[in-house]
């Protein structure tokens, strides 16, 4: 039995009721496809490439500007390497000293403290007198490489190693510095 | 229906067919191997030959930088020229007219040297002699080491057969200051001497690399890149303060010309902490310039040499004595000048003079040889050995310089008759400036011994801080015996013959001279020539600093009087370095004789 027939059979007692039949109604005639979508679609999509392009772009053009940057950086590392070696040395010990001591100034003796509470001085309470306890510009025993040729700032003739600079000592070498302090320093009396 | 005439076109079809398939199989084959099997290797060809470029990313060697953290040792870029011999010639430029100019290879050279140092001939010289050793050289250094500055304007002459390679190197901008204990690196980078050396571990920076992939014209393809960073070497501080160092390097330099002494050394060492403040020597290198200094210059004779130390060593043995032998600074012996003892030995003062009674303070004032010896019989050799052990003699110290010297204390079973005694005066062993030192740290720190260190820190390129491990502080003597010491070593520089000399207007001091003989290595000792050694402390109510002032064999005077005047000057300039306070007491002047 097909069953086409079988079902034919089993809808056979239902034929007492009459289907209500009707006329199927005439299907609407089907509208063109609106021309805004796919105008909509295309232009997506063109906008989408278009974008997609221009950031392309974009990152290809930063790519050059990060090429020209990074050789701008390169040029400037070079710059401070070179300024790094044009003042290597300058803040050593050697190069202070040799300055000072062109200036006539001494390393002195014996140093003295004054206390602020009650104005005591402490240690010897002596002056220096102009002789220096280690010779930095005369006899330079510490030799730096980096400075051998580079001008004192304070004698530009003179280098760290180079011909001592003449600096007057007036008689008894205290013309410039302070006479010692006999009975103690005048402290300021607050209140 | 399969006639004949049909079957043979078909065949061929099929034939050919099959051959179509089989050189498509073939073809399929060969992609998927290209494409999936072999894909790896063939983009990593494609990046080796044509893409791909990489760059080595240098870290940059760590700084060593003083107690204050100024830089002692730093790194910079240095390029090596290079040549290419075979294709060296004349260059073309535009002129300012625009027009094509061909400058010869001469003038060329003549550019070149200008800007190196060099002759037009001598960097002519360069390309003949690496095209008479083989014609097709491509390759001659120019100059290695070039600065910056250099590179640049040697990179403006723009002579396609001149290139450079960029290579980290060391400088130092103190120069010589502290050179002897930071030491220097070759020209290949590696380090051959002191701190840089020893300290490797800590400085060492790993290289990176960045690989990417460029365009046709040499720019990066974006999001190509790759980097493994660099990680750069740690910060070393060390305790070392470099102005109190060039201080102490310029006055000992000063100090060795005046005497006509060989060499000459100054170190200082932090009483609480045993943490070396400087360590100047002289002569010795600059490490930005080692060539210029002898081979013998350029480690650390602080740390290489030994010496027997003579004097200095009667404060060990009295403390020694008052420990362990119920002495005190007032205890009294009788002896002469020239002295026979019971086992037949001979001990001679360097002065003559009668029989004395002696104070052991009277015997420190005036370093009676003798006397020293007679004290010494107070406690028997076997414990003198354990003290001087315990003071570090012989035990070298907690810094391990690169190729630190110990000193030499045979045992106390080994110690002939003349031994005993010599030993009392510091004569017959041989120790090192930093076990000195060490020594009297024990006596000036109430009788606790610090382990020396010359390192502070190491800080990493992450942060972290490492601080290296020191060994316990030793307990040599009791406080109160280091007290007792103490206050004789003040009354040394209160009495002796050189008090002036070494007097520091407002400040109590304390400490010893010594005068060691040297050995002519034939067994017997030089004649008139000596190591002098002058050690001490301040302030001696309550010590801060420890200075000791050596020098090798001074001439001008011959004894240890020579250091006298640096050593004051020495630590006048600790005192002034560190503000220490001047004294607001008097000493007590202990007697000299019974």
């Amino acid at each position: 039995m097909s069953a086409v027939a079988q079902t034919a059979a089993i809808s056979a007692p239902a034929r007492s009721w009459t289907p209500r039949l009707r006329a199927v109604e005439e299907p609407s005639r089907r509208r063109r496809p609106k021309l805004i979508y796919g105008v909509v679609a295309l232009v997506g999509a063109l906008t989408i490439g278009a974008a997609q392009m221009a950031l392309s772009i974009l990152t290809t053009q930063s790519s050059y500007e990060l090429s020209t940057l990074t050789q701008e950086a390169r040029q400037l590392t070079w710059q401070k390497q070179i300024l790094y070696d044009d003042v290597a040395g300058l803040s050593s010990p050697q190069y202070l000293a040799a300055n000072a001591s062109a200036l006539g100034m001494v390393i002195a003796e014996s140093p003295s403290y004054l206390r602020l509470s009650d104005g005591a001085l402490l240690g010897a309470g002596q002056a220096a007198l102009g002789a220096t306890s280690v010779d930095a510009i005369g006899r330079a025993a510490v030799p730096n490489a980096l400075i051998t040729d580079t001008p004192l700032v304070t004698a530009p003739k003179a280098t760290i190693e180079g011909a001592p600079v003449e600096t007057a000592v007036a008689d008894g070498g205290v013309a410039n510095t302070p006479p010692p302090i006999a009975d103690g320093l005048p402290t300021p009396s607050t209140h | 229906m399969t006639t004949r005439s049909t079957r043979s076109p078909r065949r061929r079809t099929v034939v050919a067919l099959a051959v179509v398939l089989a050189v498509l199989a073939g073809f399929i084959v060969r992609l998927v191997d290209i494409q999936v099997v072999n894909a790896d290797d063939h983009i990593a060809d494609s990046m080796e030959v044509a893409l791909g470029a990489s760059r080595t990313l240098y870290g940059t060697r760590g700084e060593i930088v003083d107690e204050s953290g100024q830089t002692l040792a730093g790194s910079i870029l240095l390029y090596d020229g290079v040549l290419d011999p075979k294709n060296v010639g004349p260059l073309t430029r535009e002129d300012d007219d625009g027009e094509r100019v061909v400058v010869p290879w001469k003038d060329v050279a003549a550019e070149i040297g200008v800007i190196t140092g060099q002759t037009a001939d001598e960097v002519q010289k360069i390309v003949a002699d690496a095209l008479a050793e083989d014609p097709d050289s491509q390759f001659a250094y120019l100059r290695r080491g070039l600065t910056t500055e250099q590179y640049r304007a040697l990179v403006d002459i723009g002579a396609p057969f001149l290139t450079f390679d960029q290579h980290p190197a060391r400088t130092y901008p103190d120069g010589a200051v502290a050179g002897n204990l930071v030491g220097f690196m070759g020209t290949d980078g590696d380090p051959l001497a002191g701190i840089e050396k020893s300290q490797n571990d800590c400085l060492l920076a790993a290289n990176g690399t960045l690989t990417f992939q460029k365009g046709k014209d040499g720019v990066v393809i974006p999001g190509t890149e790759q980097q493994q960073p660099a990680v750069d070497g740690g910060t070393l501080q060390l305790t070392i303060n470099r102005d109190l160092q060039w201080y102490l390097q310029q006055l000992i330099g000063e100090q060795v010309q005046d005497m006509a002494a060989q060499s000459g050394s100054v170190m200082v060492v932090e009483v609480e902490t045993g943490k070396i403040r400087a360590a100047a020597e002289y002569p010795t290198v600059d490490p930005n310039n080692v060539d210029a200094s002898e081979d013998a210059d350029r480690g650390s004779r602080l740390f290489r040499d030994w010496f027997e130390p003579g004097s200095t060593f009667k404060a060990l043995t009295a403390a020694t004595v008052i420990d362990a032998g119920g002495q005190s600074p007032t205890s009294t012996v009788t002896v002469s000048g020239d002295e026979t003892f019971a086992n037949g030995a001979r001990v001679t003062d360097s002065f003559s003079h009668p029989a004395y009674l002696y104070t052991l303070a009277g015997v420190l004032i005036d370093s009676s040889n003798a006397g020293i010896s007679r004290f010494s019989e107070t406690v028997g050799a076997e414990t003198r050995v354990d003290y001087l052990t315990r003071f570090g003699i012989g035990q070298g110290s907690a810094i391990g310089f690169e190729g630190e010297q110990v000193g030499l204390l045979y045992p106390a079973s080994e110690w002939d008759n003349q031994t005993l005694y010599n030993t009392a005066y510091g004569q017959g062993l041989t120790t090192t400036v930093p076990e000195l030192v060490g020594a009297y740290d024990a006596i000036a720190n109430d009788g606790v011994r610090m382990p020396l260190s010359i390192v502070e820190s190491c800080t990493k390129a992450d942060g972290t801080v490492v601080t290296p491990t020191l060994p316990e502080p030793t307990r040599v003597i009791s406080e109160s015996t280091s007290a007792q010491v103490r206050q004789m070593l003040e009354n040394v520089f209160l009495q002796a013959n050189y008090n002036t000399e070494v007097e520091i207007p407002g400040y109590r001091i304390a400490g010893k001279t010594g005068t060691g003989e040297k050995s002519d290595g034939n067994g017997g000792y030089k004649r008139g020539v000596y190591y002098t050694t002058l050690i001490g402390f301040a302030p001696a109510e309550d010590p801060k600093y420890l200075v000791v002032v050596t020098l090798d064999e001074p001439t001008t005077v011959t004894s240890s009087a020579a250091n006298a005047p640096a050593f004051q000057k020495a630590m006048t300039q600790v005192l002034k370095t560190y503000r220490v306070m001047p004294a607001t007491t008097a000493p007590t002047l202990l007697p000299k004789f019974g």
